[in-house]
């Protein structure tokens, strides 16, 4: 094995044991002697899996996809798109959490646009208030002159969207309680689960809030129609500083046949394949 | 140059998030069919790859390598993910199908992606038992003991012509492992 720890080229051991890990996995003891070579170990792995992409990039014809599986990509899409535009732009990439306000919502603040110096009288700020007015004479002639145009329908929120499936009479409703992980403290939830339209909300209080860069929380969905090792997939979120009450979007990355169980992990940031369970913060089964 | 569909979908252009089944659902499906034991299977595994991709998109580096490869490069750990996770049957190609690995035409290549090309030429310089050696780990999923048990060679000599492999195909991309960011 080589010297651990330096910026290095692995010798062939080393070699072997990456490319078994990229290919068909390691058992505990070969991780544990990869761990030992050192950081790089990260690097050349990514090397690998480019080299073993572009193999199979120079081999692969292009098969059209089938038209219901792209029906469901394009619902998965849309699906997506709506979930993450709810409160963070796309790039944060990860399910987002809408806090609800714990107390009453202060009255809206002033509109942006308004710019600050204009409050100030000394800074010209009478010539604000004429053009303000003469601003609102223009778009009420504008208005009495246009043809009636329809207000634009808000989307629901998600705690709306929770609180609208919650009163149907199929959809599931599972309470997750703490766990004894240090992480998990006084966290209690509800889910609601729509089987037939695959859709769900998790409401969380008392979830500690997370850093995204250091780790995330990930939603598991135990399906009673499947191996129960491997949990579906249900996203990953986040619970902003000031989100003691958040509602979730689920999104489960493959269909629930049966919802047996929810489990909420921590992960590593963008959230894993396959959940060590190391932290377990919330649980909930579905009665039977 | 225009911005790709990934990393438009970095920058938050929902259109884009659907534009990207369009560009790459005949790659991600063709990859999930070879690497997926039922159609069902390859079917749930396209879907869980999309995901991942449109996740994973802020991380997406031009300057890296091209966009197939990193559509590649997730739908490869997705689906070897997930042939780990159920039995020790091969995905559906069987050895047998071999033949029908559409490789590239080192000429061609270049229309699907610059790394597809390079590999080829690189694979092209390989012998034929380590190239074989190379098809059933990559391509069909095979780990390297059952291509050793399939091809009645000894495990060692497996590994050592998937390393070699590897390492030619690294050559002809020009993959230094320290210059290999975390891209994915």
């Amino acid at each position: 094995m080589s010297d651990p720890g330096s910026q290095h080229r692995p010798d062939d051991a080393t070699l072997d044991l990456l490319i078994q890990q990229v290919l068909e996995g390691l058992s505990p003891a070969e991780q544990r002697a990869l761990d030992a070579w050192g950081t790089d170990a990260g690097r050349e792995r990514q090397a690998i899996e480019q080299a073993a992409a572009a193999v199979s990039l120079a081999a692969t014809l292009h098969s059209p996809l089938p038209a219901g599986l792209r029906t469901r990509l394009e619902q998965s899409a849309a699906d997506y798109v709506k979930t993450v535009r709810t409160v963070t732009p796309l790039r944060a990439a990860a399910a987002p959490a809408v806090v609800i306000p714990t107390a009453p919502a202060a009255p809206a603040a002033a509109p942006a646009a308004a710019p600050a110096a204009s409050s100030d009288p000394r800074r010209g700020g009478g010539w604000g208030w004429v053009a303000a007015a003469a601003c609102l004479v223009l778009a009420l002639l504008g208005w009495m002159r246009s043809p009636p145009v329809a207000t634009p329908t808000l989307p629901p929120t998600p705690a709306e969207q929770l609180a609208s499936l919650a009163g149907q009479a199929d959809t599931l409703k599972v309470t997750l309680a703490a766990t004894k992980d240090p992480a998990s403290g006084n966290v209690t939830g509800t889910v609601v689960w729509d089987p037939a339209t695959q859709k769900g909300f998790i409401r969380f209080v008392g979830l500690a809030p997370n850093d995204p860069a250091v780790r995330q929380y990930q939603l598991w969905i135990f399906d009673a129609e499947r191996d129960q090792r491997y949990p579906v997939d249900g996203g990953v979120f986040n619970i902003p500083a000031s989100g003691s009450d958040a509602v979730i979007p689920i999104h489960a990355a493959v269909p629930v046949r049966k919802a047996a169980a929810f489990a909420v992990t921590v992960e590593k940031p963008g959230g894993v394949v396959v959940s060590a369970r190391e932290h377990i913060v919330a649980l909930g089964a579905a009665s039977t | 140059m225009s911005p790709s569909v990934l990393q438009r979908i970095a920058s938050g252009e929902a259109a884009a998030v659907r534009e990207c089944i369009d560009e790459y659902g005949a790659l991600v499906w063709s990859l999930a069919r070879r690497l997926s034991r039922t159609p069902s299977d390859a079917e749930d595994a396209t879907q869980e790859i999309f995901l991942d991709i449109w996740r994973s998109a802020a991380r997406f580096d031009a300057a890296q390598g091209s966009d197939k490869v990193f559509i590649a490069m997730i739908a490869r750990r997705r689906l070897i993910d997930r042939l780990r996770k159920t039995t020790n049957e091969p995905p559906m190609d069987p050895v047998e199908a071999l033949e029908a690995v559409a490789w590239s035409d080192p000429g061609t290549a270049s229309e699907t992606s610059l790394e597809a090309e390079q590999a080829m030429r690189a694979l092209q310089e390989l012998r034929p038992e380590q190239r074989q050696v190379l098809e059933l780990g990559l391509l069909h999923g095979l780990s390297q003991s059952e291509i050793a048990s399939r091809l009645g060679l000894p495990l060692g000599t497996v590994k050592s012509f998937m390393r070699r492999g590897l390492i030619k195909v690294r050559e002809f991309l020009n993959v230094d492992a320290p210059s290999v960011s975390e891209r994915v």
